[in-house]
């Protein structure tokens, strides 16, 4: 048969899907019957029917070039995950299985507990904010905490963790195993909780506290596993949703897959984790350590009267419990193994360690320990016979009456009472006078941070996602910093301490007046308890200074920063991380103040700095990148520029994600390098992507929105598009106009930037006008426009250059007079800023040409146009 | 992604952007797994697929109308990478990047030979001027290893129709290819062997 021309196959084709959907023993009457109508294609598809057997028992093109499934699920012994190759499983729980790893990049550093987590990262989304997670928990660095090296995802999707490896007894077996005494586990318990303490002042909840994750070394060293870990292995952690209704059912999920026998009721009920959730998962590992038995007792038995223990059922004292053993022998058995009797072990337990366990335990989290060191420090008290703070019950009450007082929001309670009672706290501590003056600091400074977190972590928008009830936040920061204020005044340490922090989370929330307030007093405050010289007032200065620069005050800002950092290149030497961020600031308010040089000295010294304190690879150091890069590009060093933004996109993507607001502003940036290297097609479309970021994650009316316009602006300029760019502008202005008043300086640059498009298109009248408007502002603060707030260097308009810019509208409206008068003003300002603003005033002498010309005055014309040969 | 694509990709007449940004992704993907994980390492063509679709999903939204159609374009460039890597192989004897995805020589082998590898696919172009399902399917199902089940999901329509389209299109072929040929009886040359299937 000759081949079929595709004429013929299209014919052919349908009869095709007929004959195969017909068994073989009855192709035969078919085709007759198409015979009957056209023969020629009755015998074509008889050929092709035939050839189709062939084809079948040949086999032609069975199988298949590639697979596309797995086929082999290869032994995970092996497999290399990050820097880390599997050697062996060493264990397998409801989260994952754990496997013993070593190091195989070369470097020396033993081995590590690789957790592959069993959760299921839905999208890239999912991924990226596993990974942040992961960022943070690994900067938790502490003796007692194992250190979480590594959080990656493999190129099959699964998640795992790289983890410290650590070889030791979960603690309660270790306590029996050894026969710990009372005191002995109360110093071991105090041991957990000083890493706790530590995790919760870096805002973070282990979650999960259980013997399993407490392991004692042979030498008896307490460490801490998988702090923070139940919340990456949250399943629907990686696909949030908004609608509540939803994010309830994967609340209720994770609750049954919880082993509740540590959960807090909270936990159980779907409410809020916080340092409390710890606080009660600490109360239950203390009473199984001293008591033998967990407080749910009977309850245990079966998962639902757990459960109802854990939230209804208050748990009998320790003490009793030993009575609640069912034999005399058990009790007698758990005693020896406290090395002592059990009329000994009940003496012990009864009065104080009763108070302390029962106070871990409360249902009501605002009713426990606000804080982790307060459940030491009370332990520590009944170490030292001291009273403890666990039984004088006024306390209690007058935190519940702070909170009736305070607690407009229920989901802000859990701060309320961190800071209700962290102050009572603060009262209490003044009465206790005979202590070593350098622990006592310790403890204060701790309890002061432990108290604020509360704090922070409620109101501090960077810290968490905006939550509604965000002014019942603030009136409780009022109140709070009221109360500093004025009840402090003979602890200057304490209050310094309090207002820097109060100071800075009113800097966060943007309310700069009262953020410079409590700081000049948390200066003057540090100065009188610490000397003038310290750390503490340096920080005090550095934020001081932040906070200047942030409101516009740069003169000020530099003199502030300037002292901050030389107090702390004095006393932390010159290459420290808090050298670096001082110079960072400093380098940001020079480059505001249009000293580019300085700025560049300074950022780079803080580059410097960071890439050998932090690394190359740190968040930090990216920064510090983009703002060098940012210098050099005004500066005119785009290469330079451009090589340090691929290092910082690149150090963005790997430490912050794909999706974050820096990454994207490290995009931006290069793409204003691109437009000024005359690639404008990629620029526009890489500046589209940023916007459409950053309007999804700041919202269509944030000032950076703005900032992303007026570039855009410039790349349609650029390709000639003005009425994109004139639409852009108008855009710009109106947000900036929304979001900083209509006065600031950043109005005026767009606005004057869409005159010049009107220009292009051919509209004086109304470049007049917005240039007019332009004027006005930029006569308020005559000085440079800030540098760093620039995108493009032509943006820094001066007042000179925008009357120049006004002369040429009304030259081409005709209106001679008045043209000239502007015309020679502008060249009279001009002339002022020699030799800077040359470019604008040569634009300026040959707008001066061009309207001698058209109002038929050639010899000033000449003259003007003999300047133009200079 | 600097990297030359490989010898041949201009003769595909489809090289327009999109082609090349998905070859290039797939390129770098697949050469991605072979440093991390060494041959035969197990990587799925799905697996393959879908991080090649997130990818260009990410970078170009608005390209594909769906998952399906997607699939099917990203299939026809999987075939790109397939016959570009025979090519080279054919002339260079190894190096070829496609151990990577486990199509190794011999692999390779036993389902075709490499002349009758590009015989299929030149015809198979010709096939998708015609009726481009039938191409689309025999990408998927030939070159991507997609089970008839798997592709009928993609679709949306019963795993029976995605089979007789298997059967048309592999019959149009093999006419295409046998009537194309000077003299008879060479057919066993192109065929693959019955039981070739899958790998290890």
């Amino acid at each position: 048969m000759p081949p079929i021309t595709p004429d013929r196959w299209r014919i052919l084709s349908p009869y095709l899907d007929e004959a195969l959907d017909i068994a073989a023993d009855q192709r035969p009457a078919w085709l007759a019957s198409i015979s009957e109508r056209d023969a020629a294609l009755a015998t074509d598809l008889k050929a092709m029917l035939a050839e189709h057997e062939v084809v079948n028992q040949a086999g032609f093109m069975d199988g298949a070039v590639l697979d596309s499934q797995i086929t082999h699920t290869p032994s995970l012994t092996g497999q290399v995950l990050g820097a880390y190759r599997l050697v062996s499983q060493i264990g397998e729980g409801g989260s994952g299985s754990v496997w013993l790893a070593e190091r195989c990049d070369g470097r020396f550093e033993g081995q590590a507990a690789v957790k592959l987590l069993n959760v299921a990262l839905i999208n890239r989304a999912g991924e990226e904010r596993f990974r942040r997670e992961g960022t943070i928990l690994a900067r938790l660095r502490h003796p007692r905490i194992a250190h979480l090296i590594d959080a990656g995802v493999s190129k099959t999707g699964q998640p795992y963790l790289v983890l410290e490896h650590v070889d030791g007894q979960c603690i309660d077996d270790f306590c029996e195993k050894r026969s710990l005494g009372i005191e002995a586990r109360l110093r071991l318990f105090l041991d957990v909780l000083e890493a706790v303490a530590h995790a919760h002042a870096n805002l973070i909840v282990h979650r999960d506290i259980k013997p399993a994750n407490v392991l004692v070394s042979v030498n008896g060293d307490v460490k801490l596993l998988d702090f923070g870990i139940a919340k990456l292995v949250e399943p629907g952690a990686y696909t949030y949703n908004a609608d509540s209704a939803e994010s309830g059912t994967v609340t209720r999920e994770v609750r049954r897959a919880m082993t509740p026998e540590y959960a807090a009721p909270e936990q159980l009920a779907g409410g809020a984790v916080t340092t409390a959730t710890d606080v009660y998962a600490l109360g239950v590992l203390l009473y199984v350590l001293l008591s033998g038995q967990h407080p749910a007792g009977e309850a245990l038995s079966s998962r639902a009267t757990l459960i109802r223990a854990i939230v209804e059922t208050e748990p009998p004292r320790v003490s009793a419990a030993i009575d609640r053993m069912t034999s005399g022998l058990a009790v007698t058995r758990h005693a020896a193994q406290c090395g002592t009797t059990a009329i000994g072990l009940r003496r012990a337990l009864r009065g104080d360690l009763d108070a302390i366990v029962a106070k871990a335990l409360k249902k009501n989290a605002s009713e426990r320990y606000a804080t982790v060191t307060a459940l030491a420090d009370d332990i520590r008290r009944y170490q030292r016979h001291e009273p403890i703070s666990a039984r004088p019950y006024t306390l209690r009450d007058r935190t519940a009456r702070f909170v009736r007082r305070h607690a407009a929001g229920v989901a802000m309670s859990a701060a309320v009472v961190l800071l209700g009672s962290g102050l009572l706290a603060v009262h209490t501590s003044r009465l206790s006078t005979e202590r070593d003056r350098a622990q006592h600091e310790a403890e204060k400074a701790l309890k002061v941070s432990e108290l604020l977190m509360g704090l922070l972590t409620s109101a501090d928008p960077y810290a968490i996602r905006q939550q509604s009830g965000e002014p019942t936040v603030r009136a409780l920061l009022d109140t709070g910093a009221n109360q500093v204020q004025l009840d402090m005044i003979d602890q200057p340490e304490l209050q310094a301490e309090m207002l820097t922090m109060m100071g800075r989370t009113y800097e966060r929330l943007g309310e700069h007046e009262k953020a410079r307030q409590l700081l000049e007093q948390a200066l003057v405050s540090g100065r009188k308890a610490f000397g003038p010289e310290h750390v503490r007032v340096a920080r005090t200065l550095d934020y001081l200074g932040a906070m200047l620069a942030n409101k516009g005050d740069n003169a000020t800002a530099a003199r502030t920063l300037e002292q901050a950092l030389e107090m702390r290149r004095k006393l932390l030497g010159t290459e420290h991380a808090d050298v670096a961020v001082t110079l960072v600031e400093l380098g940001r308010v020079y480059q505001d103040q249009g000293l580019n040089d300085r700025a560049e000295g300074l950022h780079r010294e803080a580059l410097n700095i960071r890439r050998k304190v932090l690394g190359d690879n740190h968040m930090e150091t990216a920064v510090s990148q983009s703002d060098l890069a940012s210098v050099l590009r005004l500066n005119g060093d785009l290469a330079g520029a451009e090589a340090l933004l691929h290092l910082s996109l690149e150090t963005n993507r790997k430490t912050r994600g794909e999706d974050h607001l820096n990454t994207f502003m490290t995009l931006h940036d290069l793409a204003l390098i691109a437009t000024a290297k005359g690639n404008t097609r990629s620029a526009e479309s890489v500046l589209r992507q940023v916007l459409a970021h950053q309007r999804r994650t700041l919202g269509d009316r944030h000032r950076i929105v703005a900032a992303t316009l007026n570039s855009l602006a410039h790349v349609l300029v650029d390709q000639q598009r003005h009425d994109e760019a004139a639409s852009a502008l108008q855009d710009a202005a109106g947000i900036a106009r929304a979001a900083l008043g209509r006065d600031n300086q950043l109005v005026a640059v767009y606005t004057i930037n869409l005159a010049s498009v009107r220009l292009a298109q051919k509209d004086p009248a109304a470049a007049e006008a917005l240039l007019r408007e332009g004027l006005r502002i930029r006569a308020l603060a005559p000085s440079l426009v800030p540098s760093r707030r620039r995108t493009f260097p032509q943006d820094d308009w001066s007042v000179g250059a925008t009357k120049s810019l006004l002369g040429a509208s009304l030259v081409a409206l005709a209106r001679h007079d008045e043209a000239e008068a502007v015309l020679l003003d502008a060249r009279r300002d001009l002339e002022s800023l020699r030799p800077f603003r040359d470019a604008d005033m040569k634009a300026t002498v040959a707008r001066l040409v061009d309207l001698y010309v058209a109002w038929g005055k050639p010899d000033a014309a000449a003259t003007y146009r003999a300047l133009l040969q200079f | 992604m600097n990297e030359p694509f490989g010898d041949g990709v201009d003769e595909h007449s489809a090289a327009d952007a999109l082609f090349i940004s998905l070859y290039a992704e797939l390129h770098r993907l697949a050469r991605r797994e072979l440093n991390r994980r060494g041959p035969l390492g197990g990587l799925g063509v799905t697996t393959l697929l879908h991080e090649a679709y997130l990818s260009i999903s990410d970078k170009d939204g608005t390209a594909f109308a769906d998952h399906a159609r997607f699939m099917a374009y990203a299939a026809r460039v999987m075939r790109g990478l397939i016959i570009d890597d025979v090519r080279r192989r054919r002339s260079e004897k190894r190096g070829g990047l496609f151990h990577i995805t486990s199509l190794d020589t011999e692999l390779a082998g036993n389902v075709a030979s490499p002349n009758a590898l590009l015989q299929i696919s030149d015809t198979l172009d010709e096939l998708a001027e015609i009726e481009p399902e039938l191409a689309e399917i025999i990408d998927l199902k030939f070159f991507c290893g997609f089970s008839f089940a798997e592709i009928a999901a993609m679709r949306h329509v019963s795993e029976r129709t995605i089979q007789r389209s298997w059967e048309k299109g592999r019959l149009y072929l093999h006419h295409a290819i046998d009537s194309a040929r000077p003299a008879a009886g060479g057919m066993r040359s192109t065929s693959a062997t019955a039981n070739a299937a899958h790998h290890p």
